[in-house]
């Protein structure tokens, strides 16, 4: 089978020029210039309708007397379309986004996959299966036709770069013939495929079952035409839908109050405080980036108790905001949403920055390989001695078997955990002898309260069990994460400049 | 340096160990040390979370501690008898039934096993030979039992408060209520001990 036999039997079925080439299975760039690929395929070609229509060069797509519409795309490729689409795209909400990747998802009628497959029998038909087999498509498929045709033109038009991350562009397009097409193809799922009862048509049952190393040609060809048949309308665009991409806005946070509990504290339909370091942090960050606030996931390197401080340089943090319509935030920005922030009196956020998806996993793994530091304040029944002073002195690390706190065993499973204790320092107040600050570097996921008091024997060994005295804890503070993450960024620098 | 060692000699041995308060400023103001937060009248774990009841079975009273998550720690009243008479062990194997061998599994705690409030959970034998029936004094799940009292029940003589619980147990939030009014409160064990000694 020489091209030009190929080019001429697909002409003469109705199939554009596009999609010529997508049976001559040109790849990527040869679809831009298709008059040059043709001559290089040594297919000649009437090329009035390759050129740009110089001669009405003003006339608006539409009024244009219509070509014949193709049989496989049903016009997808088609210069209208592009206009139609690109015409969608400008009049809905996009120019809102700023995001300079964008991708498409155009959810395709089914009819599409069907016509492909009445093609390839057509082809095997007029040419034998020697040149087209039943394993691999005779053509380049729709879907991927549409990432090398389509996307490249409407990036260009828009002015935008293609990024899989990107805004995405939700593209539903209809077509009139599609609802009768499926139910023949309902009729002859039936007949073809009996033994599976009451089967949903699906586009993947489409993919899967529907080859000709599947189906025969005759039994198709009771319902369906070989080859597709032409049709009156173009698709139809039926509706755009933009989504924005999810961006991450990391940074590291402190929190003063032993009043303010991590995310939003609700028993039973009641909240229980007003606040939460989330909500403090989202409300000045959020609105920078789109202007839907409850789209917004608050993710932290673990959390503390609601009466906990945490000090230091902070605990990493990331805001995932969807369906952003801003994706960048300059060093200013973030400077006054830090300040902002800091006026609440209760939470501190520093080293604000928007950081590649991909980074998260800093956040979401390893966990329990975190150390995390703390500082106790405690008390004994009786005046602490230089003896008990230097039991807490623990430079080696050792391992404690930790039961499920008592105070979440209602709503968490039973479980004894081993945790490591990396080290432990215990200092004395000058003014108050029975009141101990115990420094102690921990495992990700210690209990430290419990730790500290052993609860009723349920960890061990505790600071109690090792002293050999009760001892209770007062307050405590978390000192440090060890998470270099997100990176140090001192935005406040830029008021200097 | 002699003359300094010899400094040293009357030096206080709290020296080392001193707390030194590192000055940090967060939100524009100076973040307060630590030992501020510092109560004297500062109440026990106990105290904090938990509520005192009371149950008495066969002359004997027993302690529950009711969390303010409604679990509850099964515990020896501190007037119980066998104190005077000194504890010689404790035994989980309650002859049709070892509730060592108790397993519970995820947030439910599926398989744990109901106890009824005069459901024996343990057995107490004193010095003087006495074996007293360790009622489960609620009804409710039974999620853990202490363990450590079968290898040393001699240690319940100086456990503090609430460390020398026999069990855990975990009572439905809609049984709550009754289970509360059919226990003693701290209030009227006093009352009754009171009149125990008149």
């Amino acid at each position: 089978m020489k091209n030009q036999e190929l080019v001429d039997y697909l002409a003469s079925c109705g199939v554009c020029r596009v999609c010529q080439l997508r049976y001559l299975k040109a790849r990527g760039n040869e679809y831009r210039d298709m008059q040059q690929t043709f001559q290089r395929l040594d297919v000649k070609v009437d090329d009035s309708d390759l050129k740009p229509s110089e001669d009405e060069p003003n006339e608006q797509p539409p009024k244009k007397p219509r070509l014949t519409i193709c049989s496989t795309c049903l016009g997808l490729f088609s210069e209208e379309f592009q206009s139609q689409l690109i015409e969608g795209i400008s009049k809905s909400d996009f120019g809102k986004y700023d995001s300079a990747g964008i991708v498409l998802a155009i959810t395709l009628p089914l009819t599409l996959q069907l016509r492909q497959l009445s093609m390839w029998f057509a082809l095997q038909r007029k040419f034998g299966k020697s040149s087209f087999n039943d394993n691999s498509a005779p053509d380049v498929p729709i879907k991927e036709a549409v990432k090398l045709i389509l996307h490249p033109i409407v990036c260009s038009k828009l002015g935008r770069e293609y990024d899989a991350n990107g805004l995405m562009i939700n593209i539903d397009v209809r077509h009139s013939v599609e609802s009768e097409e499926v139910d023949q193809l309902t009729e002859l799922n039936r007949v073809a495929f009996p033994v599976k009862k009451r089967t949903e048509i699906s586009r993947g049952l489409l993919e899967k079952q529907y080859q000709p190393a599947r189906i025969k040609a005759d039994i198709f060809e009771k319902y369906l035409p070989i080859p597709p048949a032409a049709v009156e309308e173009p698709l139809q665009l039926q509706s755009i839908d933009l989504m924005g991409p999810i961006v991450c806005v990391a940074g590291r946070y402190r929190k003063l109050s032993r009043e303010l509990s991590h995310t939003p504290w609700v028993l039973q339909g009641k909240r229980i405080m007003e606040e939460s370091i989330e909500e403090i942090i989202a409300k000045q960050v959020a609105p920078h980036f789109t202007d839907t606030v409850c789209k917004v996931t608050f993710m932290s390197s673990g959390r503390e108790d609601v009466d906990v401080r945490c000090l230091g340089k902070g605990r990493p943090f990331v805001l995932e905001i969807m369906d952003a319509k801003r994706s960048s935030l300059s060093r200013q920005q973030a400077r006054q949403m830090e300040v902002a922030v800091d006026m609440s009196g209760k939470v501190s956020i520093h080293n604000l920055q928007v950081v590649p998806r991909e980074q998260l996993t800093h956040i979401k793994t390893g966990e329990e390989q975190k150390r995390k530091y703390y500082r106790a304040l405690c008390v004994l029944d009786e005046p602490v001695t230089v003896d008990i002073l230097k039991k807490l002195q623990i430079s080696e690390s050792f391992i404690i078997q930790q039961k499920t706190p008592i105070r979440v065993l209602h709503r968490r499973p039973l479980h004894t955990r081993p945790r490591s204790i990396y080290s432990v320092k215990a200092c004395v107040s000058r003014e108050n002898r029975r009141l101990l600050i115990i420094d102690v570097v921990s495992q990700a996921g210690t209990y430290i309260k419990e730790l500290v008091h052993g609860e009723f024997g349920r960890t061990t060994p505790s600071i109690s069990s090792i002293i050999g005295k009760p001892i209770d804890i007062l307050a405590l503070d978390v000192v440090g994460i060890d998470l270099d993450w997100p990176a140090d960024v001192n935005n406040a620098e830029i008021e200097v400049e | 340096m002699p003359a300094i060692e010899a400094v040293g000699a009357e030096e206080d041995p709290f020296a080392p160990y001193y707390f030194q308060h590192e000055e940090q400023k967060i939100c524009g103001k100076v973040v307060s040390p630590i030992t501020d937060w510092y109560d004297p009248n500062y109440p026990s774990v106990v105290d904090r979370f938990f509520t005192r009841y009371y149950y008495i079975k066969g002359g004997a009273p027993y302690q529950v501690l009711y969390h303010s998550n409604r679990i509850c720690l099964i515990c020896l009243a501190p007037t119980h008898p066998a104190y005077a008479e000194g504890i010689a062990s404790v035994s989980y194997d309650v002859g049709n039934m070892d509730r060592s061998q108790n397993v519970v599994k995820g947030k439910a705690k599926k398989g744990g096993m109901i106890l009824q409030e005069d459901t024996t959970l343990a057995l107490l034998t004193t010095e003087t030979g006495t074996v007293y029936k360790i009622p489960s004094c609620i009804r409710g799940k039974l999620v853990e039992v202490n363990t450590a009292l079968q290898t040393d029940a001699k240690q319940l003589h100086q456990a503090a408060e609430g460390a020398g619980y026999f069990a855990i147990l975990l009572p439905k939030i809609e049984n709550c209520s009754d289970i509360i009014s059919n226990l003693l409160t701290q209030q009227q064990y006093d009352e009754q001990l009171k009149k125990d000694e008149t």
